[in-house]
């Protein structure tokens, strides 16, 4: 399956044209079942890492592609929650070791607990099942990069916060094809620094950055980055970036400043996950019902230019 | 979860068979040789069944194909079209609240001619029937946008959303005011080559009075309700949760209010009633039916639980076979006792 889609290059797209839902890709594959919680495995700083047992789901996950939860039999959370899908396994054989050959079977979530559905899933129990929609969205698509990622000399992964959930799945694509990449991680505190070993096979070196200095470089994640971009400006990079809005912000500025061509994975407030809402429509370059685009259907996965930043506020999601 | 078979149980509701009394029943029960009409007829459009699901919440139907059998539907109605294609309102545009949700997308459409080439073909290949809601902020606007409608095959009815300010009287919502919510649907009615339903905004004192205004200015049929105006703030910042500070208020929290403006809609109009607002199971949308609404619309359930109409529709088909009625005999059947009535 990998291969095939590997090969399958169209030529690169110059920089100004974007993809969207309309773009050759289609999404079809989406379940919604009702799947058992495996294991809801609490890590520092209020995370958590839930594996699912999601057999129609797991196989048809792209890297980059979100799910909607449901908490069941609750009225104050109706809504299902918007989650990355971290990472897809198969099913972990007696002897403790995945088993290579089997299909995937699991589908992890990294999430923190910041509102009432996340401290309800933080509650979560093996063999409580919970409603699963994925999976969902426009993801990173490797038949939209990968000529960005030829020409570049290395992949560069920015993540903020909790946006590292989104970033393994096309990490380890993107390893499994042999691009050298490199992670640049910031948090708040070292506690939020969660899901990182996960990268260590995959990349070549990974920078920390916390507000508070207890790891890594001091502040905010765009300062290593900045000192990076400046050392290597003869080098060619592509950008994958997840986090906050004011760090997506920065980090696009970045990119733009040095060149580089910089995908984004955006978040908003969630209706339906299935394009149908119109709830978490963000400002993209365009007009009259073109100028907002769904975050769920042609996102989550954007190329910066793409979306208009200045006169974007702050969609209503504390950072 | 979507693909759920039919309940064999003599549950009432939701395909949640209730096992006990029924459970140890050897032979078959009478009541299921019976095959109840759930066919419905409004305005002379015949509808397979009942359940339709509601404007803004089910996009133009193929987007949750891969998620049901859309033929199990009574209908779709589709997302509001207007003259011309709209941008929509600036982000945060929902916040969730106790059992519901509040909206303002502000109408975001591909708008009239673009829904004739791009959507109503594939709507048009299904079982369900397509109704297309219809908006706009000015009575000659909504005329044009019908006109272009009618070129359109395959539609069953329109809708007419009257929840919309109309921006050439000083921004008044025209279904909050008997001369404007009489102006547009009269106009709508002569242009319009498909019966006309006309959908009551519910932010009025007097139901009943807009009910009969539509009905005598030629509506074929009436739904309500619409979205309930609402607001929320968030404290840390003191800044509204929604970009237009006011928004729309849907979902299961807003049942009741919706269930008793049905009711006296229904006693008060000829007409029939299509009955909607926060029906998420067999036993709301029973609800409905029973206050007297001919077909009921599935809303905010769609965003959360994509199964839930088919579940209805098998909800009210058990229902029906139960109480060994058709549906046209539940229409309206509600017992007041007598002191009430
Ligand atoms: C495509 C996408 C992928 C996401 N992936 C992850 C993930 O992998 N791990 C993870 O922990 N979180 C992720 N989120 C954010 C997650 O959806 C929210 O944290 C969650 O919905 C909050 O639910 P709650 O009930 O706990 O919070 P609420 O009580 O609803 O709100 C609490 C706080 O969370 C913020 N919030 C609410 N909804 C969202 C939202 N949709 N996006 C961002 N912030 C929100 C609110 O502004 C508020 O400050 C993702 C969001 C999107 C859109
Ligand atoms: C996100 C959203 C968008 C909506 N868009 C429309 C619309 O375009 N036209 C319309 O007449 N009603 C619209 N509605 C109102 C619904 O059709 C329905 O009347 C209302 O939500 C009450 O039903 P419910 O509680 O089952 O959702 C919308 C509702 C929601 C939640
Ligand atoms: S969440 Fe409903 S359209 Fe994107």
């Amino acid at each position: 399956m990998l291969a095939e889609s590997w090969n399958r290059v169209p030529p690169a797209l110059p920089i100004g044209r974007y993809t969207n839902a309309r773009s050759s890709v289609s999404i079809v594959a989406m379940y919604d079942d009702m799947v058992a919680v495996i294991e809801n495995r609490p890590l520092t700083g209020g995370h958590f890492l839930l594996s699912l047992d999601a057999p129609r789901q797991a196989p048809a996950v792209r890297p980059g592609q979100f799910a909607m939860v449901r908490i069941l039999g609750r009225s104050d959370v109706l809504l299902r929650r918007p989650m990355s899908i971290f990472d897809v396994t198969a099913k972990e054989g007696r002897d403790g070791g995945p088993r290579r050959a089997r299909a995937p079977r699991i589908l992890k979530l990294l999430y923190k607990v910041v509102g009432r559905g996340t401290r309800l899933m933080a509650e979560l129990q093996p063999r409580d099942k919970v409603g699963l929609l994925a999976p969902l969205g426009h993801g990173f698509f490797e038949e939209e990069y990968l000529p960005r990622a030829h020409e570049s000399d290395e992949i560069l992964h920015v993540a903020g916060g909790i946006g590292i959930a989104a970033l393994l799945l096309p990490a380890k694509r993107l390893a499994e094809a042999g691009f050298r990449q490199r992670l640049f991680f910031g948090a708040r505190t070292k506690d939020d620094l969660v899901g990182v070993q996960d990268f260590k096979p995959l990349v070549c070196a990974t920078l920390s950055a916390t507000e508070d200095g207890s790891a890594g470089y001091r502040g905010f994640v765009t300062r290593p980055l900045e000192e990076y971009l400046t050392k290597h400006t003869d080098q060619k990079f592509l950008l994958m970036v997840c986090g906050p809005w004011a760090m997506l912000r920065a980090t696009v500025e970045l990119a733009k400043r040095f060149r580089h061509p910089c995908l984004v994975s955006m978040e908003n407030r969630m209706g339906c996950g299935l394009g149908v809402c119109l709830g978490c429509c963000i400002r993209v370059e365009g007009e009259g019902h073109e100028a907002y685009q769904r975050v769920c259907t042609e996102g989550p996965v954007f190329w910066a230019e793409k979306v208009v930043w200045e006169t974007e506020r702050k969609l209503g999601i504390r950072d | 979860m979507t693909k759920k078979t039919k309940p064999t149980g003599q549950a009432p509701h939701n395909g949640r068979a209730s096992g006990g009394a029924d459970a140890g029943r050897a032979l078959p029960a009478p009541a299921e040789q019976f095959t109840p009409q759930i066919e419905t007829e409004i305005a002379g459009v015949r509808f397979q069944n009942p359940v339709w699901t509601a404007s803004g919440t089910f996009g133009y139907g193929r987007e949750f194909a891969h998620l049901i059998d859309l033929n199990q539907l009574g209908a779709i109605c589709v997302k509001g079209i207007s003259p011309e294609p709209m941008e929509g309102n600036p982000p945060p545009r929902i916040y969730e609240t106790a059992s519901g949700m509040l909206n303002a997308i502000g109408l975001q459409n591909v708008g009239a001619k673009r829904f004739l080439s791009e959507k109503l073909p594939f709507l048009r290949t299904l079982q369900a029937r397509t109704v297309v809601n219809v908006f706009a902020y000015s009575t000659e606007d909504y005329v044009r946008c019908i006109e272009t409608l009618n070129e359109g095959e395959g539609i069953a009815a329109y809708e007419l959303n009257i929840s919309c300010p109309n921006t050439r009287c000083g921004g008044i919502v025209y279904g909050s005011d008997p001369r404007l919510t009489e102006e547009v649907v009269a106009a709508s009615k002569r242009a319009a080559r498909y019966p006309l339903f006309v959908k009551l905004s519910p932010n009025v004192t007097d139901i009943v009075m807009f009910a009969r205004v539509a009905e005598a200015a030629g509506a074929d049929a009436l739904s309500l309700v619409n979205t309930f105006v609402g607001m929320a703030i968030d404290v840390e910042t003191r800044t509204p949760r929604i970009s237009n500070v006011t928004a729309g208020l849907s979902g299961p929290g807003i049942k009741p209010v919706a269930l008793r403006m049905v009711y006296q809609a229904a006693r008060a109009v000829k007409i029939p009633i299509i009955g909607l607002g926060g029906i998420a199971s067999a036993e709301d949308a029973l609800e409905f039916l029973i206050a007297g609404a001919r077909a009921v619309q599935v809303g905010t359930a769609n965003f959360y639980d994509p199964g839930t109409s088919p579940r209805i529709v098998d909800g009210i088909r058990d229902y029906c076979r139960r109480k060994r009625l058709h549906l046209a005999d539940l229409v309206g059947s509600l017992k007041v006792p007598a002191t009430r009535a």
